[in-house]
Parts: C-alpha cells; sequence; structure tokens
C-alpha cells in the first residue's frame, strides 16, 4: 500500500529480485497472464477452480500481513 | 545455455526424478543486452535460454522436477500460500529479469513440457502470433491502475433492528417504515452511481495515454478493507514515452469527488502480462 497515490516501484530487471513487489499486484498480474499453452505434461494455472481454491487462502493471509487491495475472487 | 537435447523425461542429477521443461517467457534473439537469468523455480536446474526453429526466437526455460508440477502436486503447492507466493516471485523474477533482453511474451505460471524439444515444438506452432505480440508490445510497457474510495460510513439506519417490530398497530408505521427503506435504497444506488463515474472518469484519463486497456473485477472488502471499496482495477498497456503522462493525469483525478474521497494508485512499469496471451485454449 503506498500512500497518496504514490506510484509503486518495483525494482526493475535490473536488480533481478523483484522482492519489492506488493504480492497483491504481482498475483493480479502473474494469475492473470492469459490462458496456458497447450503444455504435455501439466497444464497449471489455467485450472481455475484450482486456483481459486488457492487464492482464497493466499488472500486470506495478504489482508493480514498487510492490509492490501486484493480480491474476493481472485483475479481470474 | 541450456540443455536442448530432444527427448523424453529426463533423469535429474540431483533428485533422481524425471524432469519436465518449465517455460517462462519468449523474447527475440539479438537484443541490445543479453536477457538476464535468475535462479527459477526452487530444485530446478539453471535457467537458460532454449533457441527456437527460426533462430528469431528464444525461450527461456529452466528444468524442474516433474513430480513437483503434476496436478497433484500443484493443487498441493498452490493451495499452500507460502508456496504459492515462491512460486509467483520466482516465475515474475524470471520473466522481469528476462525483459533485460527485449520485448517479453510471459507464459503464464507453470507452463510445463516433458521435454525441451516439446516445448519448442509448441512454441514453434505459435511462432506467428509470438511474433505479433512482440511487435505489439515493443517499446511500451504494463501500468496498473486501481481506485479505492474512502467512503465515509452512511449514517447507521439507526432504527434498522427494530424496524419490523415498530410500532406495528400504528397508523402509518407501515408506510413509514417503506418510506424508509426506500430512502435508503436511494441513497446506496446514488453512492454506487457516484463509485461508477469516479472509476469511470479515471479510466478515461489513462485510457486517452495507453494503446490498450484492460478492466478487471475490482477486489472486494475482504481484502481491501471494509471502509475502502476498490472501483477500479485496470491495467493499460503504455507506450513507454507516455507513461509519465498517463501517471500524471491518473494521479491528478485523486482526492475529493462530489463526496468521495478518491485513492489513485498507479504501479508500473511491469512486464505486459495482461496484453500478451497467446490466445489459446487449454
Amino acid at each position: 500500500m503506498t500512500a497518496g497515490g504514490d506510484v509503486v516501484p518495483w525494482l526493475g530487471p535490473d536488480s533481478g529480485a523483484p522482492l519489492g513487489v506488493p504480492l497483491v499486484d504481482l498475483l493480479d498480474r502473474v494469475l492473470a497472464t492469459g490462458v496456458v499453452i497447450s503444455g504435455d505434461l501439466v497444464i497449471a494455472i489455467a485450472d481455475v477452480p484450482l486456483v481459486r481454491l488457492s487464492l482464497h487462502a493466499l488472500l486470506a493471509s495478504v489482508s493480514e500481513r498487510v492490509p492490501a487491495p486484493w480480491s474476493d475472487g481472485g483475479p481470474l | 545455455m541450456t540443455a536442448t537435447d530432444v527427448g523424453h523425461p529426463r533423469t535429474g542429477t540431483s533428485g533422481g526424478g524425471a524432469m519436465a521443461t518449465c517455460v517462462f517467457a519468449v523474447l527475440r534473439t539479438g537484443g541490445r543486452q543479453a536477457p538476464a537469468l535468475t535462479p527459477g523455480h526452487a530444485g530446478g536446474g539453471a535457467v537458460g535460454l532454449l533457441p527456437l526453429p527460426g533462430g528469431d526466437l528464444q525461450a527461456v526455460v529452466q528444468d524442474v522436477p516433474a513430480a513437483d508440477f503434476t496436478q497433484e502436486a500443484l493443487r498441493r503447492r498452490l493451495g499452500d500460500p507460502l508456496e504459492l507466493e515462491r512460486c509467483a516471485r520466482a516465475h515474475h523474477a524470471v520473466i522481469t529479469a528476462a525483459a533485460a533482453g527485449g520485448a517479453v511474451v510471459p507464459l503464464p505460471l507453470a507452463t510445463l513440457f516433458t521435454a525441451s524439444g516439446r516445448a519448442s515444438a509448441a512454441l514453434a506452432d505459435r511462432r506467428d502470433r509470438i511474433l505479433d505480440v512482440l511487435d505489439r508490445v515493443e517499446g511500451r510497457a504494463e501500468w496498473a491502475v486501481k481506485v479505492h474510495v474512502a467512503q465515509h460510513a452512511p449514517a447507521p439506519p439507526a432504527a434498522d433492528g427494530k424496524d419490523p417490530a415498530a410500532a406495528p398497530g400504528r397508523p402509518g408505521a407501515g408506510a413509514a417504515y417503506l418510506a424508509r427503506v426506500r430512502g435508503r435504497e436511494r441513497d446506496r444506488q446514488a453512492r454506487h452511481e457516484a463509485l461508477l463515474r469516479v472509476a469511470g472518469r479515471v479510466h478515461e484519463a489513462a485510457a486517452a495515454h495507453a494503446v490498450a486497456a484492460v478492466r478487471r473485477t475490482p477486489h472486494g472488502t475482504a481484502i481491501t478493507g471494509k471502509d475502502r471499496p476498490q472501483v477500479l482495477n485496470a491495467a493499460f498497456l503504455v507506450d513507454d514515452s507516455r507513461a509519465t503522462d498517463l501517471v500524471a493525469a491518473v494521479r491528478a483525478l485523486g482526492g475529493a469527488h462530489a463526496g468521495l474521497d478518491v485513492h489513485v494508485e498507479v504501479s508500473g512499469p511491469w512486464v505486459p502480462y495482461s496484453f500478451t496471451s497467446l490466445g489459446e485454449e487449454p
């Protein structure tokens, strides 16, 4: 959460360690990335019900740790 | 840089189990700078570059223990908040580091193939689409804009709990009760519409500087906090040269709007996750 609408900087590619990215923002993007290309072993994150379940657990923990803006229903 | 063997599940050097190929992203070869490589998923081999047929594209890949990425294992791991966070951060770290080498098409978390040969064949099939997407995101980045509204608690309907029982015998009590209910509903509607207008204005202001926009369902108050509803959760694909304009434009809209206290958050630049779908059905 940032004060007053500041740009939230994430540590860019140069840092190689984007640990500064707020988790909620990260999941908003990473888990919303299109649909899985047809990998031939496992198609993971497009399995929406699976991920939704996980997200509820994760989001609950996020909101406890940092009161951060995030989802009821997850980004999917 | 990485194993380019075409074959079937290999045996890892460490655990002795079968290995699978995890693909993180695709980018062009010959960027001004080599893509940076981060460690990737725990338990896997080194993250490396897999040249794709045609010579002008390369994938960022890692050998990972297949047993960690079966449907079962993923259900377990991604159900564990810490593990999900770890996976998502590792994935993001690899992709953002790779973006040092130029525009990237990030693939979804846990895109796996039984072997690097299978990965390169699958990506070769999508070559045209990948090149289109790369052209589209070149020189652009994703910016996220979120709007929250500090909601001044509506006057508590004082008699709410008692209403149904309120002097049932008294003439006019029923009508008064219905009038109150209607009034509350009207207020709620008005507030709702005001929120939508604010969200719309911010979205338009940002979109004016963007080449594409995605609007997601705003997150609920369970996450944002009861008195801080999110009214806009959007992402914009923005030319690098226009990013500061977008940031300035949306930030200027923060503050008071018709009795609403509007908080605008902008974050970026992000790798354009929301604008690089290869449009595949699973």
